[in-house]
């Protein structure tokens, strides 16, 4: 099967991690089963958005093939050193998401900052891609109110909730048509209830490879032990991610983009 | 997919009622088990028997237990609300044979450190019967406020169910230390996280659950066979811990 996993991590510093090459990380993934990855920062969310953002950029540079990277910043920097950050990693970074965690990050989502900042990223085509299923600042319905107030970005919960808040997680996903669900993190059991009352074309797979021992392996075993049909696997491990992160012609070229072509 | 060629009989120790209607799901359950080579669960009631209809759980956890003998075990539940009626219902429960204490502070409305789930540890305490508690939901069923009873009552083994799944994973091992009467189960918590704790606490202070039917053995099993412990953990944490807690022959 052609899986793309839609929540993976480059190894830092953080978390008692160590950096690890690219193409260790790549074999380790492809080994696993994957076809390519969305990949985000790990020490970026913890500290230096920009640095981290630099460097997640020229990890991934030759293996664009494979990754697309989603870059992260920080509301607390203020509404437009944010936005300023947001369309550098854009258009000089090449990166195709971006990655917020409240909880590491330390923001509600009623920070001012935030609804500018996913206005602007669903402007340029970017989808958002939030850590969720903590509280007090990453819960579903916490990220859904602000889904709710930007229409044309599209949200993506990167845990679809866990498995304390899924159900508020599939709430959201039913009543947003923008809203996402990556099913990185519910146990099969709740991960079979989600695919069941969801609309599937709003599924992805993730694993939170990168981060952790094994994980995309425990993956895809829980996608198979919740009985999904081969079709719902191929929709949501390959379809849905392509559409929301189109794969671009020449992958080793971050897009020549400039502002005055996408407003 | 392969798992469980070990030729080793394992023994679960987290396995629930999908529902309080059993014919539904014992045979599912029973399926699982023989299709993964788990000799024998403990089982623990459905949500709305651990929630309000405790007395009728029991009996249905008894039921089963005599018509499975050998197979399942079962776990008794009251909710700690219900006061004097809680330690009656538990105290009839071990009675019949049920052979721990099965604690949900999220579907059962209490913090693990409200003084209500008191009596039903000094209960167990006095019947010489295991607590399991599901951990993982913020404010009401946290690894430290387990580890803060396991010190309360040094005398009874308790059970970290679902080893703080999900973002407990942090606290899961300093839990640990805090208490040598706290043990840990496996099921839903990543791998490196049971991993770490085995390796600062011990094989023997590890209990492998399936999690069904919110897990699945098709996961669990395959999880802990990829940890490459060696045959002598392996055997404790799959099979001999939960014996010998659980004080239950397959
Ligand atoms: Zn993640």
């Amino acid at each position: 099967m052609n899986l793309i996993d839609a929540h993976t991590h480059l190894p830092g510093r953080s978390f008692g991690g160590k950096p690890r090459p690219i193409a260790d990380l790549r074999r380790e993934f492809a080994n696993a089963g994957l076809c390519g990855a969305w990949i985000f920062t790990t020490d970026g969310l913890v500290m230096e958005a920009e640095k981290n953002n630099n460097i997640l950029a020229e990890a991934v540079r030759g293996d664009r093939d494979f990754f697309e990277p989603f870059g992260t910043v920080n509301p607390h920097a203020g509404e437009d050193a944010a936005i300023r950050e947001l369309e550098r990693m854009r258009f000089e970074l090449g990166m195709r998401g971006l990655k917020l965690h409240p909880w590491l990050q330390g923001f509600s989502l009623t920070h001012p900052s935030v609804k500018p900042i996913l206005q602007r990223a669903g402007e340029m085509g970017l989808p958002v891609l939030f850590h969720d299923g903590t509280p007090p600042y990453s819960h579903p319905l916490q990220i859904a109110a602000v889904a709710e107030q930007v229409p044309s970005t599209m949200v993506i919960l990167g845990h679809a909730g866990l498995d304390e808040a899924y159900e508020d997680a599939i709430l959201a996903c039913r009543r947003h048509p923008n809203l996402f669900l990556c099913l990185c993190g519910p146990s099969c059991g709740p991960l079979a209830e989600i695919v069941r009352r969801c609309p599937v074309d709003r599924l992805l797979f993730g694993s939170d490879g990168g981060f952790g021992s094994r994980v995309i392996e425990t993956a895809i075993a829980k996608f198979h032990a919740a009985g999904l049909s081969q079709k719902t696997l191929q929709t949501i491990g390959c379809e849905n991610p392509r559409r929301l992160v189109p794969k671009q012609p020449r992958r080793t070229d971050p897009p020549a983009q400039t502002h005055q072509h996408e407003t | 997919m392969k798992v469980n060629n070990w030729h080793m009989k394992i023994v679960d120790s987290a396995m629930r009622l999908d529902s309080m209607e059993t014919d539904g799901a014992v045979p599912s359950m029973l399926d699982e088990m023989d299709r993964f080579g788990i000799a024998c669960a403990v089982v623990a009631p459905a949500d709305a028997a651990v929630a309000v209809h405790n007395v009728a759980g029991n009996l249905q956890m008894v039921d089963l237990v005599t018509r499975y003998r050998g197979r399942l075990f079962g776990l008794a539940v009251a909710n700690p609300w219900f006061g004097r009626d809680a330690v009656h219902a538990i105290e009839g429960a071990f009675a019949r044979g049920l052979c721990g204490l099965f604690l949900h502070p999220r579907r059962q409305g209490f913090r693990l450190t409200e003084s209500i789930v008191q009596p039903l540890l000094e209960t167990c305490r006095r019947h010489r019967k295991p607590v399991y508690s599901s951990t993982g939901t913020p404010v009401c069923a946290e690894p430290f406020q387990l580890a803060e009873l396991a010190r309360q009552f040094p005398e009874i083994p308790f059970v970290m169910g679902h080893a703080g799944y999900s973002d407990f994973w942090y606290d899961v091992v300093p839990a640990l230390k805090q208490a040598s009467n706290l043990m840990l189960e496996t099921s839903c918590q990543v791998a490196g996280v049971i991993d770490g704790a085995i390796n600062v606490v011990g094989a023997e202070r590890v209990l492998y659950g399936s999690g069904w039917p919110r897990s699945s053995p098709a996961v669990e099993i395959q999880k802990i066979e990829r940890m490459n412990l060696g045959a002598a953990a392996l055997r404790r944490v799959m099979r001999e811990n939960a014996m010998k807690l659980w004080g239950i022959r397959p």
